[in-house]
């Protein structure tokens, strides 16, 4: 006989615990998400399995709360959640705590949770097809299950018999995916719409610049698309989406996709004189399948995202996205409520300038020795509105086309990073075959010379900026933003060539 | 032998009368009067103020319910005529082969169905070996269990007393008279931490802030804590190497050491929370049940209006040159003190900040980790980089004037994009040996021999340009 005071207190505390009404939020009326990149990406592709960056969002839901304390439990959020981020605004004073629980419903779990309860023991008989239940206590499930009935002690399935036990109800406490939940108490009922917002994991986006060079190849006409990524498992429909350009501070926070734990079946020693695992031989003889009692949650790995759609021929009102001022960041707004599914990748028009002054330079930052390379392509403008620009670019991988007979073709990719208005914008492309420099060294030590031979393989004249050292010292060089430079055309089909000494 | 199937007929007996008399019924716990106190080391203080009914003289109890990851050794039982004999911590778990270990040299009942029929056949067998299979006497016979893979159920008459399903606690205790008395069991146990998480949204255009505080707290020790009486304290107290600590059971891995400090003048103000030694405390308001792997916060903060300013801080790490311009650091600055700040010591966390768009909406703008914090710092929190505030380091000219000499000529340009002018914070450090300005187009300061400090002030949609001349001696 147990005390009676612990029983008393015990059965006071079940009183308090059931006083609680749980009130599930299924769903946000509306939601609003906005996506921030991962900084670190590069220029590495979406991977929807691993998104570096995050999202803000924010749901509107309508609740009704009884009178008294209840717990509001908020479903359908994402389950890249992280939970310290989470804002529930509405409530006021009457929130006394917020909560999220990672204890999953699971084979391991439920099993646990029964420990020293009783449950039914069901038994087939793999000849007629008879089913038995039984009662039996749990007594241990750490390493292997061990079970007491009416009979003894026994093991679960070391028997080569069909055996599983059954439940009648799932624990409290345990649900099916990890909850977001507050405690709440108000001296009335409460119906109200109450703000959940939060920073969740996978999630991204970035820019997708489409360019395309005019014939002449001083302009181009520039697009760019605004790609974002869900790699969660909850989609949000009908959002108010928005995307953030500009690097902010954030120190990633793995959350725990909650516990799930299988059972584990373990058996005493189960050697024979034959060689052949007991298991093959019940198997041999029945036919019967091993079933797998539990499993880690991970997503299966979807296809490879497709790649960024070039500009296609499109008719008049297209949605573009809309840039505003944020703190010291840029915001980017989807003007119509737009659903971003789960497991899936939207694109929207970011910007679009139908021409742009641009330069072509072909660029090599040469070591002082012998060397034969390719000189790097170049595309040089200012982000001015007198050059067809003058508007924030965030930063993203761009793709050049040119056009040969009426006929698009990919000529270069590069990538630009995020540019203010203002500023010089470089976007490095490819190494360009035909234009090649070879490097030689005369002389030795303090008296070496060196050359430098640029050749042009087209029939027009090419723009060239080799970047040397500080010390270099030579007749046609001059000082640019910290480097030596020479700049110099190349003759069509030509050559052009270059000698300096080092200041050492 | 006789005698021994007596005991076992005995237990059987008392088999269903456990199952209806003391299985605990769902939501039940064996925890008393419990009072958590945890430190930001992943680490706690459990105390369990439980009542025993314990016979006069010597028995043993078992104490479930208490932290999976429990550290036994700091275990300590309190209770007035209550005197502890030993303590024991049992990690012999009750398992399908222990449980045949154990009956090597004892009899078992052995169930055989027949596969054609389901016919079911009961035999005594005796045990006499577990090593790598079992080897049963039945009868005069010797067989090896389930040699032929035919089905056969294998009952143990009893579970041996020293094997449990959990790793359990157990005190063996002396007790000067029976009956109902509190007793209470305190222990240390990793599994349980806090941090806070701080909500600031900042008002740009009025510079000012308002900040919620939340503590976090996190379990992941394995069992939950009912209705228990909760303390934090902003501090980590001993096992400075929470890699050293034992775990047991599916503990965590304790979290990575606290970020670098970023406050830039430690307060030296007294907040108005309880205090233990160098430790403030804080303690939940009302009693909770924190459950396992639950993050659970309670709000501890909430100041509205404090002044807050954004600065740019732009460092260049050594003298050298920036291929492109770099974005600068943009930094919130605010407060902790009594007057004109938040008005408290801040405990250790994360510092979210939010800013409203264009139509009002609380969006994120970037995040900082803050250490502990006393009440009168000036804190500023790097939340990210300034799409518009760029600066470009170059170095101008690099001379030799001896082996050990260098004169170094540098050009800062300042770009803001924005259409108010700013101040901007440029640090040049790297100023290893014996750096000296020698000519600068600005007035600098020099907050360490490391380091020399410009306060740029750049024109609204404008740039501006320091330039500076550094002479070096190794």
């Amino acid at each position: 006989m147990r005390a009676a005071p612990v029983l008393l207190a015990l059965l006071a505390l079940a009183a308090r615990v059931d006083a609680q009404a749980i009130v599930t939020s299924p769903a946000p009326d509306r939601v609003a998400v906005t996506v921030y990149r991962n900084p670190d990406r590069g220029l590495e592709p979406l991977n929807l399995d691993w998104l570096g960056g995050y999202a803000l969002v924010s749901e509107t839901r309508h609740v009704r709360l009884p009178a008294g304390e209840s717990e509001l439990r908020f479903e359908g959020v994402t389950s890249g959640i992280v939970p310290q981020s989470a804002i529930v605004t509405g409530l006021g004073e009457a929130v006394l705590e917020k909560n999220r629980d990672a204890r999953l419903l699971s084979p391991g779990a439920l099993l646990d949770a029964s420990l020293g309860e009783r449950l039914l023991l069901k038994r087939t008989d793999k000849a007629t097809g008879k089913v038995r239940e039984q009662e039996a206590v749990v007594r241990a499930t750490s390493d292997g299950v061990v079970l007491q009935t009416a009979g003894g002690i026994e093991a679960l399935r070391c028997t080569g018999l069909p055996e599983t036990l059954i439940a009648s109800q799932v624990p409290p406490g345990l649900s099916a995916k990890p909850t977001l939940s507050v405690r709440v108490r108000s001296p009335d009922p409460v119906e109200r719409d109450v703000t959940l917002s939060y920073i969740t994991n996978n999630f991204d986006w970035q820019a997708n610049y489409v360019a395309e060079l005019s014939p002449a190849g001083d302009t181009m006409s520039l697009f760019a698309w605004l790609t974002l990524a869900n790699g969660d498992q909850t989609g949000l429909a009908d959002a108010d989406t928005m995307a953030v350009a500009g690097k902010l501070n954030r120190n990633r926070v793995e959350v725990s996709p909650g516990e799930a734990k299988p059972i584990i079946i373990s058996c005493w020693p189960q050697g024979t004189t034959s060689d052949i695992p007991l298991e093959e031989l019940a198997k041999a003889a029945s036919g019967e399948l091993i079933v797998v009692t539990g499993s880690r949650i991970a997503a299966m790995a979807p296809p490879a995202p497709p790649p960024p759609p070039a500009m296609a021929e499109r008719g008049g009102g297209d949605m573009m996205a809309e840039e505003e001022k944020l703190g010291d960041v840029k915001l980017y707004r989807i003007p119509e409520q737009v659903t971003v599914a789960a497991q899936s990748q939207k694109q929207v028009m970011l910007l679009k300038r139908p021409a742009v002054a641009v330069e072509t330079v072909y660029r090599l930052q040469p070591s002082p020795s012998e060397f034969e390379s390719a000189l790097e392509r170049v595309l040089v403008t200012r982000n001015d509105p007198a050059k067809g620009l003058g508007l924030p670019l965030p930063a993203g991988g761009v793709a050049l086309f040119g056009r040969q007979q009426g006929r698009r073709i990919l000529i270069g990719e590069g990538r630009v990073d995020d540019h203010a208005v203002g500023e010089k914008v470089e976007i490095r492309m490819d190494e360009a075959p035909g234009i090649r420099a070879r490097g030689a060294v005369v002389g030795a030590g303090k008296n070496a010379e060196f050359v430098v031979t640029v050749t042009n393989d087209a029939p027009e004249s090419r723009a060239i900026e080799i970047r040397l050292p500080l010390d270099a010292r030579g007749a046609r060089l001059v000082k640019y933003e910290g480097s030596v430079l020479w700049r110099a055309r190349v003759p069509a089909n030509g050559s052009a060539e270059l000698r300096y000494r080092l200041d050492r | 032998m006789r005698k021994w199937i007596l005991l076992g007929t005995a237990l059987c007996g008392a088999a269903p009368l456990f199952a209806q008399g003391q299985l605990p019924t769902p939501g039940q716990t064996a925890q008393g009067d419990v009072a958590v106190t945890i430190y930001n080391n992943d680490r706690a203080l459990v105390e369990d103020k439980r009542v025993l009914n314990l016979p006069a003289g010597r028995s043993r109890q078992e104490f479930r319910d208490v932290s999976a990851q429990i550290q036994p050794e700091t275990v300590t039982l309190n209770g007035r005529g209550v005197g502890i004999l030993e303590q024991n911590f049992d990690f012999d778990l009750l398992t399908p082969a222990a449980l045949m270990q154990n009956a090597v040299g004892q009899e078992v009942t052995l169930v055989r169905v027949n596969p054609a029929t389901g016919q079911e056949v009961r035999e005594r067998a005796r045990v006499l070996a577990a090593n790598g299979g079992v080897v049963l006497q039945i009868g005069d016979r010797i067989e090896v269990l389930r040699d032929d893979g035919l089905p056969a159920r294998v009952i143990f008459d009893q579970v041996p007393a020293s094997l449990r399903a959990r790793p359990t606690l157990s005190v063996t205790v002396q007790a000067d008279g029976g009956g109902p008395r509190p007793v209470a069991l305190t222990y240390l146990t990793p599994g349980l931490g806090w941090s806070a998480d701080y909500v600031a949204l900042f008002d740009e255009a009025n510079s000012r802030m308002d900040v919620q505080g939340w503590v976090t707290l996190t379990n992941n020790s394995g069992t939950p804590y009912v209705n228990a009486s909760t303390l934090l304290v902003a501090g980590a107290v001993g096992n400075s190497n929470p890699y050293q600590q034992r775990y047991y059971g599916g503990g965590y891995p304790p979290p990575p050491p606290p970020p670098p400090p970023t406050i830039d003048r430690a307060g030296t103000q007294t907040a108005g929370r309880e205090r233990l030694g160098d430790f403030y405390l804080y303690p939940l308001p009302e009693r909770t049940t924190i459950a396992d792997k639950q993050t659970k916060q309670v709000s501890f903060l909430d100041v509205q209006g404090a002044p807050a300013t954004r600065g740019y801080e732009f460092n260049n790490g050594w003298l050298t040159t920036s291929q492109e311009p770099v974005s600068a650091s943009t930094v919130l600055r605010f407060s902790s003190s009594r007057d004109g700040g938040l008005g408290d010591a801040l405990p250790a966390g994360t510092v979210r900040v939010y800013q409203k768009d264009a139509r009002g909406n609380p969006q994120f703008v970037g995040e900082h980790a803050i250490d502990h914090t006393p009440m009168g710092s000036q804190i500023g929190l790097a939340t990210g980089q300034a799409f518009d505030v760029k600066v470009r380091p170059v170095v101008e000219e690099r001379t030799r004037l001896s082996s050990s000499r260098w004169k170094t000529r540098m050009r800062y340009t300042l770009t803001n994009a924005t259409p108010k002018p700013i101040t901007v914070d440029l640090f040049q450090s790297g100023l290893v040996g014996d750096t000296r300005v020698t000519d600068e187009s600005l007035k600098s300061a020099r907050p360490n021999a490391d380091q020399v400090r410009w306060s740029v002030p750049v024109p609204a949609n404008g740039e501006a340009i320091v330039t500076a001349t550094f002479d070096s001696r190794y």
